[in-house]
């Protein structure tokens, strides 16, 4: 009784303490490469730690201790006025674990899941607002994704999850103090002081899965919010040459990575023993979505000279603060579909192909004023195949998965036309597709029962 | 395999990131000046002397050589000379280029001229239209080789004998361009705004329409302004344009133009002004393309695909002497130039 109340009272804790996520990606490129094949529509199918993203409660559905490991690498071609972006591709590790058992008779299992991105944990960037990037792939899919989660089967119908998922805030201050001289520079004296923090945040995910009967099951899931936030601070002052002084002080604050809150609906059908189908539809809350561009807070004080200026010189003035305009964006529902087909084999070894499709209707409003925040409708097609195979050696008594994946997404091209002919950027088209491919490896010490 | 994958994804540093390759732009800027590995004189400066006070530029690609044709202080009257650069930067004649100097292609010697000012080559039938400002009007010489010039008696564009005309001053600083239908059509100076002008021939011209094409900006509404925020940078004149088109990707006729704004306080920077099709006013930008504080002036444009190279008159402040020189800027602004190359053999 004190272990389950424990595990429940951590659970609550974890999900109630969490600041208030969406562009891991696993939103965009899904995770496992059994789900990505389905389509990503596995919200009342997933199983093993792929559960930890599509649906904390069928974290209780595994049996036996279960690992996994994966690898999966996204390429874009995305382009605007035909020619390559050089957008980054998305690539890394995933993997997780999840680690069931019983409390009082009820089952429950603990779950954590981990993409982890080659090149960068994660990034931030604040681009000027006129300046045209691939808002939902250029920098928001380049992070690690770290998943926690709990779950139990109170009923053997009922699965309920939840727990939260990690990233950090970025804030920084630098200090530079002392005297310049102009004249001879390498008798200046500067002493500078740098102060970097990386706060943790956390935001939550939940869900519920219901068998109705042995076919059919129904599932919700809930994942919050989540903002990145860049803040960095300069402090400059000092003495210049002993003829004036120097004071810069610079604020910006900037938001990178905003994940709006979404709601999946999805259901799972058993057609025959050998067919399945499933279908998801996630509402996102895009219409909360801040915009990513830096707010600059600037004070600049350089008094002149008790002689004035010389005439050569110009003197710099305080930069205004950013104007910024709005990014208007739509929420969106966005439906999958995913087939998952038992082609061959029995017991020791089974055979799967499986399908997915989604389309992802473009949340941003037409980019006709100054700002380029480019996006365009997403239709993906997936298809994989996946093998399990029971006690392949005898000192290994289990179920060793491999599953194989590969996405394919257009971008369908569109033509911005700006309203003033004045635009710097001026008219554009822009459209692209992405191939995404990826191996999974997992093994379940479940005795068979998968 | 795992650990194949594993050591495939290992890596002691990431890659650097991208997604701003090939980004598109309406090709007009901003621009950032040249700095010194960039040009072989004093940066930005492409073209300079305290005693010819080269300004006005005017630029034509020729092959592989960018054409300058520029006003020029010669024996005492303002003339216009010609040089020529392999890469669009070290100019025949420059002041590094010792012994040399740019060619002088037009003198005034009519009486409506006075002094010649405000350049604009541009290429029509197999010739090369170079139009300049007089005393009276908007005058052209055309030539087959770029050097040697017959000029046409006569202003091509008089000062306006409508009664009531906005312009308060004779027409000045052509821009030419080709519409898509063949005809030409003339953005110029006059006053302070900018009027526009029509010719099937590139000699007979009329005015286009009985008002202004660009005036300068309104001053801003009080309190609209951001703290440290300037008011427009035009506030006072427009004038010298530059006129460069384009058909968008969305096969959008794209007149766009660079123009010199002033203040009320006299400051002047590069503007741009555009708009899609084949009549109308222009519609400003309200950040300017270029703004270095030095009088800059009189914009000329080259493209080179991706490209541009901006040519300005700006003030050369040397010591205790201040003239002018013409400087050079380019766009895209994140795009380091290799170093300056040779002086060409001839202008």
């Amino acid at each position: 009784m004190r272990a389950w109340a424990t595990a429940t009272l951590a659970m609550l804790a974890l999900v109630t303490t969490a600041s208030s996520a969406y562009a891991n990606p696993p939103d965009t490129f899904g995770f496992g490469s059994r789900e990505t094949a389905m389509g990503g529509a596995v919200a009342a199918e997933t199983r093993g730690f792929a559960a930890n993203y599509y649906n904390p409660a069928a974290l209780a559905r595994s049996r036996g201790l279960e690992i996994g490991i994966g690898y999966f690498r996204a390429d874009h071609s995305l382009e605007m006025n035909g020619r390559d972006t050089g957008v980054d591709p998305v690539k890394g590790l995933n993997g997780g674990l999840v680690a069931p058992g019983r409390v009082l008779g009820i089952p429950f299992a603990f779950g954590i899941a981990v993409h982890l991105p080659d090149d960068r944990i994660s990034r931030v960037r604040a681009l000027r607002q006129e300046q045209p990037r691939w808002e939902l792939y250029d920098n928001r899919n380049q992070r690690l994704f770290l998943a926690a989660n709990l779950a139990i089967e109170p009923v053997p119908w009922l699965w309920i999850g939840g727990g939260l998922s990690f990233m950090s805030s970025t804030r920084g201050r630098l200090d530079i103090s002392g005297g310049a001289n102009v004249f001879r520079p390498d008798d200046s004296k500067l002493r500078h002081e740098v102060d970097a923090d990386l706060t943790a945040v956390r935001y939550p995910q939940a869900g519920v899965r219901v068998a109705l009967g042995d076919r059919v099951a129904l599932a919700a899931v809930y994942r919050g919010e989540f903002q990145l936030a860049l803040d960095l601070s300069a402090h400059l002052f000092g003495d210049i040459s002993g003829l004036t002084t120097a004071l810069y002080d610079l604020q910006t604050h900037s938001i990178n990575n905003f994940l709006p809150q979404q709601v999946v609906l999805g259901g799972s059908w058993a057609v025959t023993n050998r067919l399945r189908t499933t279908f998801d539809a996630t509402w996102i809350d895009w219409s909360a979505y801040e915009a990513p561009v830096a707010k600059l807070d600037a004070v600049l004080d350089i008094p002149p000279p008790p002689s004035g200026w010389p005439s050569t010189v110009t003197p710099p003035t305080t930069p205004a603060p950013t104007r910024t305009s709005p990014l208007v964006m739509h929420d969106r529902i966005v439906p999958r579909m995913g087939l998952e087909w038992h082609a061959i084999g029995e017991r020791r070894a089974k055979g799967f192909v499986r399908a997915g499709y989604e389309i992802a209707k473009s949340p941003i409003a037409p980019q006709t004023g100054v700002t380029n925040y480019v996006d365009r409708d997403r239709h993906s097609i997936s298809f994989g195949l996946g093998g399990a195979f029971q006690d392949v050696l005898p000192e290994l008594p289990g179920t060793l998965t491999i599953d194989g994946h590969l996405q394919w997404s257009h971008l369908i091209t569109e033509t911005t036309l700006k309203a003033s002919a004045a635009d710097y950027v001026g008219d554009y088209t822009a459209g692209g597709s992405i191939l995404a491919v990826g191996v999974t490896a997992g093994f379940a010490f479940d005795k068979g029962q998968r | 395999v795992v650990g194949l994958l594993l050591v495939a994804s290992c890596a002691t540093t990431g890659a650097e990131g991208e997604g701003d390759k090939n980004l598109p732009t309406a090709g007009v800027g901003p621009f950032r000046k040249l700095d010194s590995e960039e040009v072989k004189g004093i940066a930005p400066f492409v073209l300079d002397d305290p005693q010819a006070l080269y300004r006005e530029p005017a630029v034509l690609r020729d092959g592989a050589s960018t054409l300058l044709y520029a006003v020029a202080r010669v024996s005492g009257k303002d003339v216009i000379v010609r040089t020529r650069a392999l890469d669009e930067r070290t100019f025949y004649g420059a002041s590094g280029h010792f012994g040399r100097k740019p060619q002088v292609v037009l003198e005034p010697d009519a009486p409506w001229e006075g002094a010649l000012s405000g350049p604009s080559v541009f290429r029509f039938r197999g010739e090369l239209f170079l139009y300049y400002s007089g005393a009276f009007g908007i005058g052209v010489a055309r030539s087959s080789d770029g050097l040697s010039f017959r000029k046409e008696p006569g202003p091509v564009l008089g000062r306006d004998p409508a009664p009531n005309s906005w312009e308060s001053g004779p027409p000045r600083a052509p821009g030419v361009f080709e519409q898509p239908d063949g005809t030409l059509h003339m953005f110029y100076g006059a006053g302070s705004a900018i009027g526009e002008a029509e010719s099937r021939d590139g000699i007979t011209w009329t005015r286009a329409t009985t008002g202004p094409a660009l005036v300068a900006a309104p001053p801003p509404a009080p309190g609209s302004l951001l703290p440290n925020e300037k008011p427009p940078f035009d506030t006072a004149a427009v004038g010298d344009p530059c006129v460069v088109t384009r058909t968008t990707p969305a096969g959008r006729f794209h007149v766009r133009v660079l123009y010199t704004g002033t203040d009320t306080a006299g400051a002047t920077a590069i503007g741009f002004a555009a708009r899609y099709g084949t009549s109308g006013p222009l519609t400003r930008q309200p950040v300017p393309v270029y703004s270095v504080n030095q009088k800059e002036a009189a914009p000329a444009l080259l493209e080179l695909g991706d490209n541009a190279f901006l040519y300005v008159q700006q003030e050369r402040r040397a010591d205790d002497e201040r003239f002018p020189g013409i400087a050079a800027a380019f766009a895209p602004a994140n795009v380091t130039l290799p170093p300056a190359g040779d002086y060409p053999d001839s202008p």
